[in-house]
């Protein structure tokens, strides 16, 4: 939205021929969701981090696969048992040509609990148990404990400028500090120029970024949650970019010669979870009477609802081909992941005949619940697993409802059957397995999401073990092994792998498609 | 006359203070508000203190209490999800929705009083029952419909209108306005006639069953007897008896009409306050929705009032009569 | 022979020499019945995840699925026959029509015939709440009910009576005390017949004709509204689509040119609604004593 004077009738004519396309030297973007505020510490949602990495950067940095490199750390490396050293990077300069150093990093990690929101960024710092700075360049972080993937969680430790944020750290002033734009003094590849909450962000180029000049002078990022209103947009010639083109439209757009459509493989699978509960609250007999025990506690049932889920055509005709059959909780290739899972076979009467073992020959109700709102095609889905496993005799009653309501009922252990997606964001297992797989241990601060009271004991030890294990094969061979064992369980069943489609003006730009998902305008390059 | 106005506002605080009530009660009692606030696998104590911080402790008519001091300073809260305050957030967002509303009521009623009166005073005409046969279809079509046909029509396959958002603004006595220029002309177009349909279907209806009734009155026909000519007699008497049911409802629907404008500008994302109230109840922002709907409360009883007013000035039966 | 010539008669009668309101009721009629046998005239219960297949989603009209039969309306992303679901959707659309507008009727009508009985501070409070409620917009109301209260259909039908119960009150209200003053009634109840029966015999008939008026519109509205919630995400939940859903659920696709998934579901619901307003229409006009001269 362009503020023009009153007076000004050679606007008016002005406006006659500017449209709103970009002109080669401003990025408009149409994206789903945006930032709850410009304080990159206020929340650990995707769409805020994302809008924050363009005005800040973070400590260590997350590659377009998810693995670890330099950011404004240069390198890390363990000092003793509870101490990590982070070198940091010279010659930085935020916005406002203040120096980058050690004492903005010591002042963004402890502004953090004090400022963080409703979901909370205390995550990335949980294990930090004090900040020392040695010089400007380097800073030794002290640790409660052991604490191996330290690197790992400062992937969204974004770094504010200890002057400019001074006044603007509680949480009565933090809001306005940031959004007025006070604040909003990042070392990042744009500066801040205005901001509307569910509305515009507007940047301008940060000529003297580190990592180089960007392509784009000016960058727009418009919040449009509709997806056909987004990808509308996008035809209209409005933006030049827009993420989650959903499944439905793309194949449409694979014939549209106007629009590229770039896709990639997401970090996030979605994962069935079988409570293991002795009593459950929403499995009954058909007849609506209580069972005598929880038959998802039996091993033969699980593996029958395993059997009954026919991935493949899940993938080519409720993701319309935007997806991969998933046998684990990560994508293959990530630290953690085993080559040695087998994928499940699709075999409904093999189903039938381990449902009759187990002495559910008739069958039994279940209530599944799933959002319908987070991730493309999560409700449909759900909707077609309930088709699944009724036609093996479990009869399913589907609900795919708002990501508000699921979240903190599943956390309340409402829910018997339930699925969402999963995004191992850290790039490696012990964020997965340590969250979920492990049982819900608060003195180790371990299984914090699992929420089907899921426990196996050798899991258990080898998650805690290799949390100690600093060298990296040992760890990975550890954490391989732990993932054979829950993925054998199957209280937890992977569905699909998802995939991410981008749309862009044909022919205008060109960028790698991030396995977070992330569309960040520094790495989206013109193809002019 | 000064009697009628007293008992009247009188009434009109009345009315806000049981408003309030109900909203305060009605939105923060059900369910349970920190579900939406605290992450789920936020320990005990963080849990502790948001209660705390966020007075959720005290008994339901302390915070009602409470509430109410800080509305009467102009203090509505802040939001549980962008953590700015209320008042901001949706007064930054209002102008928008002001421009929309106003420009979609303002060409529904002159265009729909027209047409309306029109099909009345020569109501078996062929051209009279088309507008009434596409007033019926103008307000039983739900407007999501009519939003999405529009869109996929001008914006997609004609490509002659844009698809959604406001367009380029100026600067008027300090509100940024955006039907002035060109490209935000073109931006309100589509929007503007989505959320006019109802109403002008509502305003033909209405215009034309006040034409009907009034053209078979006594004062139309002694004033035909008395020979004034048809067009006196429009302009004289009919605009004259008709206006009062008209501005009436007017009043009424102007405010159904901002409450309309939450499903079209979800539809053409256009960044105004209806937006704003669809997310915050999906999300259950409480702050956000109560201060909402007080404030649409307070604007309903704010137009009653000068409805009143003016009926108290036009009609003098009210101005005699109701001083008791 | 002397027809016999009660009142429904003579009203029938005049209804009958409007084609188009003739039409328009037989349409209401059609579709509340095929509504009320979707079961069967539907070649597959759409509810029933048994009866569903996946390779047959989002097939375009007149093809042949797994089930032997044509879809002659095209399948929908879960693979439900269109044809199928516009008929069990018409039936919630209707059920939750009736049911809202018949709750609203009772509940309203009792309150304006109650306040108007009453008088004095009873009614002026009451008709005070009425107003209130009545400039409030119903969509707002409905919405913040059904987003406190959750999904559901009786969540659901209690938010379209919270938001319509006082158009019928007021309705209700006028046409009683209208008849209240009246010096018979003054009379009866002076009697010790009881105010119960006063109001049965007398109040009630004469608040009838309005109060049917209020009720098709209401009941198109209520139709209405409900579309619009579950279009806005608000409404039921998904394995039981009512027309708003399926509406909502196809209009992701209507980009991608197939349509069907939401225009025929919008065909049937504009009907519907069209055709109960005609019909609603005629009834107004034949009530209105304003204009039988």
């Amino acid at each position: 939205m362009k503020k023009q004077s009153f007076l000004a009738p050679l606007a008016l004519v002005l406006s006659l021929t500017t449209t709103s396309v970009a002109s080669a030297q401003t990025l408009t973007m149409g994206v789903r969701g945006g930032p709850e505020s410009m304080d990159p510490h206020y929340s650990a949602l995707g769409p805020h981090a994302e809008a924050a990495k363009h005005i800040f950067d973070t400590l260590v940095w997350s590659g377009t696969d998810l693995q670890i490199e330099p950011g404004l750390a240069t390198s890390w490396s363990p000092v003793d048992e509870d101490t990590w050293e982070f070198k940091l990077r010279k010659g930085v300069k935020f916005h406002d040509g203040s120096d980058f150093d050690a004492e903005d990093v010591k002042f963004s990690i402890e502004r953090i609990p004090v400022v963080s929101g409703p979901t909370t960024t205390t995550i990335y710092v949980r294990r930090v148990a004090g900040v020392e700075v040695i010089d400007p360049h380097t800073i030794h972080i002290h640790t409660d404990g052991q604490a191996a993937t330290l690197p790992n969680d400062f992937i969204r430790l974004f770094i504010v400028s200890s002057e400019a944020a001074a006044d603007y750290s509680t949480p009565e002033t933090a809001a306005e500090g940031f959004n007025s734009g006070a604040a909003t003094i990042g070392t990042g590849p744009y500066k801040y120029v205005s901001w509307e909450p569910k509305g515009d962000l507007v940047l301008e180029r940060n000529d003297d970024y580190w990592r180089g000049k960007g392509s784009w002078e000016k960058v727009v990022r418009k919040e449009i949650p509709n997806d056909s209103s987004r990808l509308a947009a996008l035809k209209a010639g409005q933006v030049d970019v827009i993420n989650y083109v959903s499944s439905v439209d793309y194949l449409a757009l694979e014939n549209d010669a106007n629009i590229d459509a770039v896709k990639g493989d997401s970090v996030y699978i979605m994962n069935l979870q079988l409570d293991q509960r002795e009593k459950t609250p929403l499995v009954r007999a058909l007849d609506g009477t209580e069972l005598a025990q929880n038959p998802l506690r039996d091993l033969r049932v699980r593996q029958a609802i395993d059997h009954a889920i026919d991935r493949q055509t899940m993938v080519d005709i409720v993701l319309e081909g935007l997806g991969r059959p998933a046998n684990q909780m990560m994508p293959p290739g990530f630290f953690g992941s085993s080559e040695n899972i087998p994928m499940p076979e699709y075999n409904p009467a093999k189903a039938k005949q381990l449902l009759a073992d187990a002495g559910y020959g008739d069958g039994f109700e279940v209530d599944l619940y799933c959002t319908a709102d987070r991730l493309p095609g999560d409700g449909a889905i759900c909707q077609g697993l309930g088709q699944m496993f009724t036609q093996v005799g479990i009869k399913t009653n589907v609900n795919a409802i708002s990501k508000t309501v699921y979240f903190p009922a599943q956390a309340r252990l409402e829910y018997s059957m339930f699925m969402n997606g999963w995004g191992t964001l850290t790039g490696e297992a012990s964020y997965t397995l340590g969250g979920l797989a492990h049982s819900n241990n608060p003195d180790v601060k371990l299984g914090a999401y699992n929420r089907i009271e899921y426990k196996n004991d050798d899991v258990d030890r080898l998650l805690q073990t290799g949390a100690r294990m600093m060298d990296a094969d040992q760890r990975r061979a550890t954490y391989e092994e732990a993932m054979e064992k829950v993925m054998a369980d199957k209280a937890y069943i992977s569905i699909v792998q998802l995939q991410t489609v981008w749309g862009a003006k044909a022919g205008s730009v060109e960028f790698t498609p991030r396995y977070d998902e992330d569309t960040l305008a520094f790495f989206i390059k013109s193809a002019n | 006359m000064l009697g009628f106005i007293i008992q009247r506002f009188l009434q009109a605080i009345g009315v806000m203070a049981v408003m309030s009530l109900i909203v305060f009660c009605g939105v923060y009692a059900i369910g349970n508000p920190i579900d939406i606030v605290i992450p789920p696998e936020a320990t005990q104590d963080l849990r502790a203190e948001v209660i705390r911080r966020l007075g959720l402790d005290r008994p339901l008519y302390e915070q009602y209490f409470i509430f109410l001091v800080n509305l009467l300073k102009g203090d509505l809260g802040r939001s549980f999800v962008y953590n700015i305050p209320v008042l901001e957030l949706i007064g930054g967002r209002l102008p928008a929705t002001l421009e929309l509303v106003l420009i979609s009521v303002v060409s529904a009623s002159i265009i729909g009083v027209s047409l309306g009166i029109y099909a009345g005073y020569r109501p078996e005409s062929w051209t009279a029952k088309t507008i009434m046969a596409a007033s019926v279809l103008g307000f039983s079509v739900p407007s999501f419909w009519v939003g999405l046909i529009l869109i996929l029509t001008f914006a997609v396959n004609l490509g002659w209108l844009p698809a959604g958002g406001r367009g380029a603004t100026i600067d008027i006595w300090g509100v940024a306005w955006s039907f002035p220029t060109l490209d935000g002309l073109s931006h309100i177009i589509l929007p503007a006639i989505n959320l006019a349909l109802f109403k002008l279907a509502m305003m033909i209806r209405l215009a034309r069953a006040g034409t009907r009734e009034i053209m078979l009155t006594d004062t139309i026909k002694f004033a035909r007897a008395a020979g004034l000519s048809e067009i006196t007699i429009l302009r004289q008497h009919l605009l004259k008896l008709i206006s009062i049911p008209i501005i009436t409802v007017f009043g009424l629907e102007l405010g159904s009409t901002l409450a309309f404008a939450v499903v079209t500008e979800t539809i053409f994302s256009w960044p105004g306050v209806g937006k704003l109230i669809i997310d915050s109840i999906a999300v259950l922002d409480r702050p956000v929705m109560v201060a909402y709907l007080i404030l649409v409360a307070f604007l309903f009883v704010t137009i009653n009032f000068v409805i009143d007013l003016i009926f108290a000035l036009i009609d003098p039966r009210v101005r005699r009569g109701a001083a008791s | 022979m002397t027809r016999q010539s009660t009142p429904f008669s003579r009203f029938w009668n005049e209804f009958r020499e409007n084609k188009i309101a003739l039409v328009a009721l037989s349409v209401v009629v059609l579709l509340a019945l095929l509504a009320l046998f979707a079961s069967f005239v539907s070649p597959q219960n759409p509810y029933d995840l048994a009866n569903l297949s996946l390779m047959d989603s989002r097939r375009a009209p007149g093809f042949v699925g797994t089930g032997g039969y044509t879809h002659w309306l095209g399948t929908d992303p879960q693979g439900r026959d269109l044809l199928s679901a516009i008929f069990y959707g018409l039936r919630i659309s209707i059920q939750i029509g009736l049911a809202a507008g018949f709750v609203s009727l009772s509940f309203g009508a009792a309150l304006g015939i109650l306040a108007a009985y009453s008088g004095g501070r009873v009614e002026n409070l009451i008709m005070r709440l009425v107003d209130l409620q009545l400039s409030f917009p119903a969509i707002l109301l409905a919405l913040v009910i059904v987003a406190l209260l959750g999904q559901g259909k009786v969540q659901l039908i209690s938010a379209l009576v919270a938001a319509q119960y006082a158009y019928f009150a007021r309705t209700a209200y006028g046409a009683a005390k209208a008849e209240r003053g009246k010096d018979y009634i003054e009379a009866a109840v002076a009697t010790p017949l009881g105010s119960r029966l006063v109001i049965l015999k007398h109040l009630l008939p004469n608040c009838t004709p309005p109060l049917i008026v209020v009720a098709t519109v209401q009941i198109a509205n209520s139709i209405s509204l409900e579309a619009t919630l579950s279009f806005l995400g608000l409404g039921l939940p998904v394995t039981e689509p009512s027309l708003g859903m399926l509406i909502s659920n196809g209009f992701p696709y209507m980009m991608s040119g197939r349509y069907w998934i939401s225009v025929y579901p919008g065909v049937a619901l504009i009907i519907l609604i069209v055709a109960i307003n005609i019909v609603g229409d005629q009834v107004r006009d034949q009530f209105n004593p304003r204009l039988r001269k």
